[in-house]
């Protein structure tokens, strides 16, 4: 009986290797030096918030759950400013990022080393803090090892022992097979579900693994090349993935994605970042403000769209209506006029590496704006509205 | 002696047409007495058969000789033909030409067909039984080959109106009696019926007819000229919950989220189908007359209100939070007027508010008896650490038993 049992240990073992080695292959970009003092600074943040947007839709789009029922109810209208205002901070909350930090390496600390008892058992203990309310980070698990010495648990270990006493709802013990299986993995990618592999990763693994790195890495160049960005705008991958290509300088092609549908001020900030990752000595700073000034931030944006549902049945200006008729108003056109001076600026330079698609776009947005600029002005006229500058 | 012999000898040939059997070799000892007279040979079959089959004239009032039971008149000469018998023998001029060509035929006996007889009593068995009409299971009603709900097809046109992508169902199919000067107890068919587009516009008429036919098609285009126009919510279910009641029938019903399917009495289920509800819960309490089930439940419908008569009435907006949307509020209606705006004003609950002040009583429902015996805490006891086996089981299927244990 004991013989069995060791066989099919035995076999367990060869298991696990086979797994282990069949793991993803490991991507070609990697952090180099730690991203996270980049990351974490305030002014990225906030390029990076801003490019990521806030579409209401988007964020609190229908998904299957369990219970879908309706809840009706009365609201005031200063009931519903106070909800609005918890909308827009929850759409806040489901947006923030993932941290880009670096790997973290495991370091063998040992305690003490107790000769004395050696050999006390066939097998290693491990012991977990398992007090109350202690963040996974600080929960502290020692292992004594068969030979007596006492040390601080490897990473590996200290999630599981976390898994075990404190489940994360949806990390499982096992690796996914989506994230084991090279094939399965290229499914997901062929069939463009990032969004779906990314929330899964971010479930599975902490952002300091070597595995998170490596599958959100193939999850951006796969999406480099497929250029489906749109999918992952107004989530909380776009920052990571942005922050991503202006590492590695490749943003060509998000920026070509930016001005295609339109989002200067994203094009502008993305630039920027990738300016400020690489220290290019040229003053961006002046445009953004110049820029913040004339458009609102995202959540701002997102506020007014929800209290305009308000006043649907209020009596809308004439100036109003043009601006909605032509999706843009006076500082819109103003706000594009900088941006486009800024972008064709960074196409001139030497970072930009696909100059001539670039530039077409530029030239069919600047033509397109020109004539969305005539007809606003030609209907401004029209229904005699005066400028208010004047 | 001479002339009983003579006698006996006419009775054995009238005998033989009757098909009985005389012993001629025991003459003189025992004699059969036939009668040749029967009324079947004095009655035709048709009225043979009558006798059989039919019911009489009294018992065809009171109902009778109309179940599973019924016998049918069978047809004896099917399948036999003048000519053609036990034996096959050609006969010139009976089942065969007299002349062939240049030839003369004459009578000829063949092979006998052995199959005949079976093939007849086929026919005959086949004859006998009441067959009953196959019904497709989709098309089937609530119960068996009953009618109630039955589709019954659009109402015949009117004029120039045409009743297209109308379905009628049948709700109720009742024998009724009324007491007539002359003729008695009467008897009647009655039918309730209900007839929708699928899309909103929908009807129901209370027909009686002197057969279901009638019935049927009176209550259906009946139906069709009492059309009502139901305002539904995204096309699917209610505007909000609502009580109703008539008589001593009271509905309780509630909206329902996309794919919740009819939850309700089957004939309310039915109307929802002809209506084009597709979201609903129904509890009703009291009395289930049919009847009166069918009333209230359209005075409910027609009593809805949209959600900006609601709010212009409550001088409140209102909001809807889906759970799919991870609860984003979206306004449905604001009032035309001012809304309230002290927080202090006091707030109805949208439901009290549809529902008409009532409350719908959920009843707490009642451990069974034996959970707290020492039996049943055994058995939990035991049953728990395979709380989660279902689902391990599962992932190992799915994971196809490749555990990563590092």
């Amino acid at each position: 009986m004991s013989l069995f049992r060791h066989i099919r240990k035995l076999n367990a073992l060869q298991n696990v290797r086979q797994l282990s080695s069949a793991g993803l292959k490991s991507s070609t970009l990697q952090y180099a030096t730690d991203p996270q003092p980049q990351f974490t600074d305030a002014e990225t943040q906030q390029l990076l918030q801003s490019m990521t947007q806030l579409q209401l839709d988007k964020v609190f789009r229908k998904r299957t759950v369990p219970d879908n029922s309706v809840h009706t109810q009365f609201m005031t209208t200063a009931q519903l400013e106070k909800e609005f205002l918890q909308t827009i901070e929850k759409a806040q909350q489901l947006l923030q990022m993932p941290p880009v930090v670096k790997i973290k390496e495991d370091t063998e600390r040992i305690i003490s080393k107790d000769p004395a008892l050696k050999d006390f058992a066939t097998t290693k203990y491990v012991f977990t803090d398992i007090t109350f309310g202690l963040p996974q980070s600080e929960r502290k698990v020692v292992v004594r090892d068969v030979d007596g010495t006492l040390s601080y648990a490897t990473l590996d270990i200290t999630k599981r022992m976390n898994q075990l006493y404190f489940p994360l709802d949806g990390r499982k013990f096992y690796t996914p097979r989506m994230f084991s299986d090279e094939q399965l993995f290229q499914r997901c990618l062929d069939e463009h579900k990032y969004e779906f592999i990314l929330d899964r990763l971010t479930v599975q693994y902490e952002p300091y693994e070597a595995e998170f790195h490596n599958i959100s890495a193939k999850v951006f160049e796969h999406l480099n090349e497929s250029k489906q960005f749109d999918q992952l705008r107004s989530t909380r991958h776009f920052g990571p993935m942005a922050f991503f290509y202006a590492w590695h300088r490749c943003i060509d092609d998000l920026l070509y994605d930016m001005i295609r549908r339109d989002y200067l001020l994203n094009a502008v900030q993305l630039i920027a970042l990738s300016y400020k990752i690489h220290k290019v000595p040229l003053d961006y700073q002046a445009t953004l403000r110049q820029l913040e000034e004339l458009q609102p931030s995202p959540a701002v944006k997102a506020l007014a769209e929800l209290r305009s549902g308000l006043r649907q049945h209020q009596a809308k200006g004439i100036e109003n209506e043009i601006q909605t008729a032509i999706g843009k108003t006076e500082t819109d056109f103003q706000a594009d006029e900088i941006s486009l001076r800024f972008i064709e600026q960074y196409i001139g330079s030497e970072h930009a590496l696909k100059k001539v698609q670039l530039e077409l776009a530029v030239q069919t947005l600047k033509e397109l704006n020109l004539e969305k600029q005539q007809l606003y002005e030609g209907l401004k006229k029209a229904h005699g509205v005066q400028q208010q500058a004047s | 002696m001479a002339g009983l012999l003579l006698k006996s000898i006419q009775r054995w040939k009238s005998s033989l047409r009757v098909g009985n059997f005389v012993n001629l070799g025991g003459l003189s000892s025992n004699l059969l007495i036939s009668r040749s007279t029967s009324f079947f040979n004095k009655l035709p079959a048709e009225d043979i058969w009558r006798g059989v089959t039919a019911v009489s004239n009294a018992g065809k009032k009171r109902g009778r000789g109309k179940g599973t039971g019924k016998k049918i008149a069978k047809d004896l000469n099917k399948g036999q033909a003048i000519g053609i018998g036990k034996k096959t023998c050609i006969w010139p001029g009976l089942n065969a030409p007299i002349i062939r060509g240049n030839e003369l035929l004459h009578q000829q006996k063949q092979s006998e067909n052995i199959d005949r007889e079976k093939n007849i009593q086929k026919i005959r068995d086949s004859m006998g039984n009441f067959k009953q009409m196959k019904i497709n299971p989709i098309d089937r009603g609530w119960s068996g080959t009953k009618m109630p709900g039955r589709s019954i097809g659009p109402p015949d046109t009117v004029g120039e109106e045409e009743f297209t992508s109308f379905d009628t169902f049948v709700l109720e199919n009742k024998i009724v009696f009324i007491m007539k000067g002359n003729m008695g107890r009467k008897r009647r068919y009655s039918v309730l019926s209900v007839t929708g587009n699928k899309n909103g516009l929908a009807g129901f008429a209370l027909a009686k007819g002197p057969e279901v036919r009638t019935a049927l098609r009176k209550s259906k285009n009946r139906a069709g000229q009492k059309l009502m126009s139901i305002n539904l919510y995204e096309n699917r279910t209610i505007n909000h919950d609502f009580y109703t009641g008539f008589g001593k029938t009271k509905i309780f019903v509630s909206k329902k989220p996309d794919g919740y399917g009819l939850v309700c009495h089957r004939a309310l289920q039915t109307i929802c189908k002809a209506i084009g509800i597709r979201d609903l819960h129904a509890k009703i309490e009291g009395s289930t007359n049919l009847q009166h089930i069918v009333k209230a439940f359209f005075i409910g419908l027609m009593r809805q209100k949209t959600y900006q008569d609601i709010a212009n009435e409550s001088c409140l907006h209102i909001v809807e939070s889906q759970m799919a949307r991870n609860g984003y509020t979206e306004i449905k209606a604001s009032p035309h007027m001012d809304p309230k705006n002290a927080d202090n004003d006091r707030i109805i609950d949208f439901m009290q508010f549809t529902l008409g002040n009532k409350i719908v009583l959920r009843k707490k429902s009642v451990p069974p008896f034996y959970a707290q015996s020492m039996g049943y805490t055994k058995h939990e006891i035991k049953k728990e650490r395979f709380r989660n086996q279902a689902n391990v089981r599962l992932h190992k299927l799915v994971n196809n038993y490749n555990y990563n244990y590092t």
